[in-house]
């Protein structure tokens, strides 16, 4: 009898959860790291405004 | 003061912590996976089939690591989740429960792998054996204790009570280890010996020592990556983090 699929079914759920513990992490790196870009985007945006109208005046 | 003892201290901050492991996780990753190529290879085409279980016996390369990491990464935990309850050491609730998801996958390949290569041995994708059952209820464990962390807003909060979860399911350990000598049960019994005479022919050990070793560097790399995700996470809104977000393209390329 030949176990060829059963031997190539384990290897591929191992290669499979390998490759999810591999990614996930840096997946979720990525997401983080682009959350801080666009925090420090927005609060630079915010101070360089501020500078630009630094007594608060209403546009007319 | 001490070199090593200064490091483990320097470890414990949280931009430190970043670097050590966005340096280091990508070598422990290639290098166990390097290793486990080795034995995957010697494995699958190199090592004889075996006498009476043929060529399905070669699940045992996967199958055999993946169950003793599943228990090494819960005792490691529980380890971590001790020392940030005893001492309140910020990395090390990181680090246990950077652990759970790691040693949940191993678990899952563990319980998979034994039921495809129960289906041609045992006639059966599963029975309720005490070995499988109780590996069963530490993937059950190992998902409580993502789910808990992930319950409660407070992270800190969160990792104590999930590390207690974990203190308390070390016990599960020695019953999965011994179940097979405390009943009688359809799982064979110890058969790889870690200090003396295996009952494996010696011509069919290399391949697993190298998974063994494999599997264990694999998992210094996974710990790191998702240790750093979760520090990342926890540190949001930190200076240091908003000037890494600035400069991740230039590590992106690195």
């Amino acid at each position: 009898m030949s176990y060829q699929g059963y031997v190539i079914a384990a290897y591929l759920v191992f290669a499979v959860v390998l490759l999810w513990d591999y990614v996930a992490p840096r997946i979720r790196i990525r997401q983080l790291l682009r959350t801080a870009r666009l925090l420090a985007a927005r609060r630079a945006a915010a101070v360089a405004s501020s500078s630009d109208n630094p007594a608060g005046e209403l546009p007319r | 003061m001490n070199p090593v003892v200064r490091w483990f201290h320097q470890l414990g901050s949280p931009p430190y912590f970043d670097r050590f492991a966005a340096r280091w996780a990508p070598w422990a990753h290639g290098v166990g996976l390097l290793v486990m190529a080795w034995g995957i290879w010697q494995g699958l085409f190199v090592v004889p089939a075996d006498y009476q279980q043929g060529d399905s016996f070669r699940i045992l390369y996967i199958h055999v690591p993946s169950a003793w990491m599943s228990l090494a990464v819960f005792a490691l935990m529980a380890v971590y989740a001790a020392i940030a309850l005893v001492w309140r050491i910020k990395l090390c609730e990181i680090l246990a429960m950077a652990c759970a998801p790691i040693g949940a996958g191993f678990t899952l390949i563990t319980l998979a792998t034994g039921s495809i290569w129960g289906k041609p041995m045992w006639g059966t994708w599963w029975d309720w054996d005490p070995r499988l059952t109780t590996e069963l209820v530490l993937l059950f464990l190992y998902l409580g204790i993502i789910g808990l962390y992930h319950a409660i807003d407070d992270r800190r909060a969160a990792a104590r009570a999930a590390g207690l979860l974990a203190i308390v399911g070390v016990v599960l350990l020695p019953v999965i280890r011994y179940s097979v000598d405390w009943w009688n049960s359809l799982h064979q019994g110890q058969t790889i010996n870690l200090l003396g005479e295996s009952k494996m022919d010696p011509s069919m050990l290399p391949p697993l020592w190298a998974m063994v070793i494999g599997t264990h560097v694999w998992f210094v790399g996974s710990l790191l990556a998702r240790a750093r995700a979760d520090n990342l996470w926890r540190e949001a809104g930190k200076d240091w983090v908003r000037k890494l977000g600035l400069t991740a393209p230039v590590e992106a390329k690195r």
